[in-house]
């Protein structure tokens, strides 16, 4: 017995340590957009910000165009989102209940596509861009499409939307069609409420995925305007001579509405953001 | 007669909404994935600059890049960052998962704790670390309190590509904490008091109940982990901006680059050499566990 709580004592004390590694530098980050410049770097380190400034939330909402990173991160998240729910819900189905000529050849093809990393289409994709703008410039490079439609339907949803909607059973589908159903009817009033856990798992995932993208939207935009919360923060901070407390309350900002998120929804993000673990591990 | 005629009519109907359901998704897949695949497979044996029409080499990028100084260097770089995340990483998840499986108070809060970086990206723990990493930041104080000098850690050659990893093992250790607490957990208790009454010590039976009961989390953790951080870009990008003098310059921090010059062909044939390491790690990954598993 007292083996057994002082192993526990002793696993306490490990994880409280490690807890402080993974917490600090958070912390630190809160507290320096918090300070003065010029004490940033003072010896020894201020953990609690004397004196206390709301200049780096000034300069990050007035002077730098912060809101407006903010806003594109937000249309650009949650338009893809929505469209992978929808079609990706859409596909999945399709693929998991319904026979047509050709099913399992295009979803053999959209599995292969999964092994390819982003890099391999990251130029042939900028260069439809270009030309897409040229046709019209409201499409194509730095532009809200260019940001948006090369993640607006991702295989890797449809692939889990597909293995949750494969375990309703046929019997619920057959009967709604000898009612008359449309699989337009069936997939709005029986997969969405049935698939509802599938899909917030998927919903969460393509959020975290497209609020933190990086190379894509640094690629694509080329004016202040388009650019999204990480590709703005990263030019900020690798300026000549970083001016660390509005980087810091950039940075904040940058974090804050996932936190929002994570906090509201705990259980469901883990499980989200694990996605692939049970697959791998099923 | 009527009736097969109409289940006839509903079933063409029925193929013809599975193709309306599919279109959506097929369009944007045609569009972004298969045209751009197929693209940079005919660029990387061109030698193209995006303006003027490509010229085929056949496979001309690929031997010069297998000799060419930066990409190699580019290459031991990435791996290098990879084994050090590879190893440290998991190895401090299935630790810190351990521990939390010791149904110590707080776990709730201390899984959070661990997930909480998880949750930032990368260019957010990257801007981060910069600043704790500074000559003059938290890093170097704290090693000051035990007499440990300090180091501009991103500025030496020596010492910026295991900072980078740090950063990213700090990211990603929550996942692997995560993912591995869960398989924890799903290891049937009653396996353990079996191998208690036949005697096995805590040791042999983290190595014979533990370990295999852990194989497909571990086999996931790795193919998942190998591939995410050989992409590896953002946290260079940042941090290190690829130096000093190209100490780390990974594949695709180069890929990057090399697209930035208008080298579009030899920058597609670095993007094919990296689907093909990811691919010839995937399937030696997979080829092990099984034999493993037999």
């Amino acid at each position: 017995m007292n083996a057994l709580s002082s192993r526990r004592a002793l696993a306490f004390a490990a994880l409280t340590a490690g807890a402080l590694l993974m917490v600090g530098p958070l912390v630190w980050a809160v507290g320096t957009s918090l300070k003065e410049p010029a004490d940033v770097f003072a010896s020894p380190p201020q953990l609690i910000p004397d004196p206390f400034t709301l200049q780096g939330y000034h300069d990050v909402f007035t002077v730098l165009p912060f809101p407006r990173y903010l806003l594109n991160s937000i249309i650009v998240s949650v338009t893809i989102v929505t469209f992978n729910v929808v079609f990706g819900t859409a596909a999945a189905y399709a693929f998991a209940k319904l026979r047509f000529p050709g099913r399992n050849l295009l979803f053999g093809a959209l599995l292969l596509t999964l092994m390819v990393p982003f890099q391999v289409n990251l130029i042939p994709l900028y260069r439809i861009m270009v030309e897409l703008h040229k046709i019209t410039p409201a499409i194509g490079t730095d532009t809200y499409f260019g940001l948006i439609a090369p993640s607006a339907v991702q295989v890797f949803g449809i692939f889990l939307m597909r293995q949750y909607i494969s375990t309703i059973p046929d019997s619920i589908l057959e009967s709604a069609r000898l009612d008359g159903a449309s699989e337009w009817r069936i997939l709005r009033s029986i997969i969405f409420p049935l698939a509802r856990p599938a899909v917030a798992t998927l919903a969460i995932f393509t959020f975290v995925t497209a609020w933190n993208d990086f190379l894509w939207p640094l690629i694509i935009t080329n004016s202040d305007n388009m650019r999204t919360l990480p590709v703005g923060l990263a030019l900020l901070s690798r300026k000549n001579s970083v001016n660390w407390t509005d980087t810091m309350a950039g940075t904040v900002l940058t974090i804050l509405p996932m936190l929002l998120v994570f906090a509201v929804l705990q259980r469901r993000f883990v499980e989200g953001l694990t996605a692939g673990a049970v697959k791998g591990a099923g | 007669m009527g009736v097969l005629r109409t289940l006839g009519a509903s079933r063409l109907r029925r193929v013809g909404e599975g193709y309306a359901l599919i279109t959506p998704a097929m369009l944007v897949a045609t569009l972004f994935l298969f045209i751009p695949i197929a693209l940079s497979a005919y660029w990387s044996m061109t030698e193209y600059n995006g303006l003027t029409s490509p010229r085929w080499v056949g496979f001309d990028n690929y031997t010069y890049l297998l000799s060419d100084p930066e990409f190699t260097k580019a290459f031991v770089n990435t791996v290098i960052f990879v084994s050090l995340g590879m190893t440290i990483g998991p190895a401090l998840g299935l630790i810190t998962a351990l521990l939390l499986n010791e149904k110590v108070p707080w776990r709730g809060a201390f899984r959070t704790a661990y997930f909480l970086p998880v949750t930032t990206s990368l260019v957010v723990v990257a801007v981060v670390w910069k600043l704790l990493l500074n000559q003059d930041g938290v890093v170097n104080w704290f090693l000051s309190l035990f007499g440990i000098p300090g180091h501009a850690w991103l500025a030496d050659s020596s010492t910026a590509l295991p900072s980078v990893a740090a950063a990213s093992i700090w990211q990603g250790l929550g996942f692997e904490t995560v993912v591995f607490l869960a398989a924890l957990q799903s290891i049937p208790g009653y396996l353990y008091d079996a191998a208690k009454v036949d005697g096995a010590g805590a040791w042999a039976r983290f190595r014979h109940v533990t370990l295999p009961g852990l194989r497909p989390t571990i086999l996931f953790v790795f193919v998942i982990g190998i591939i995410g951080s050989f992409q590896v870009f953002d946290q260079v990008f940042v941090m290190t901006q690829g130096g000093p003098s190209g100490a780390t310059t990974t594949i695709v921090y180069d890929l990057v680059q090399r697209f930035r010059d208008l080298d579009l062909g030899k920058a597609s044939a670095v993007a094919y050499l990296l689907l093909m390491i990811l691919g010839a790690i995937s399937l030696f990954q997979f080829w092990i566990f099984e034999r493993r598993s037999r």
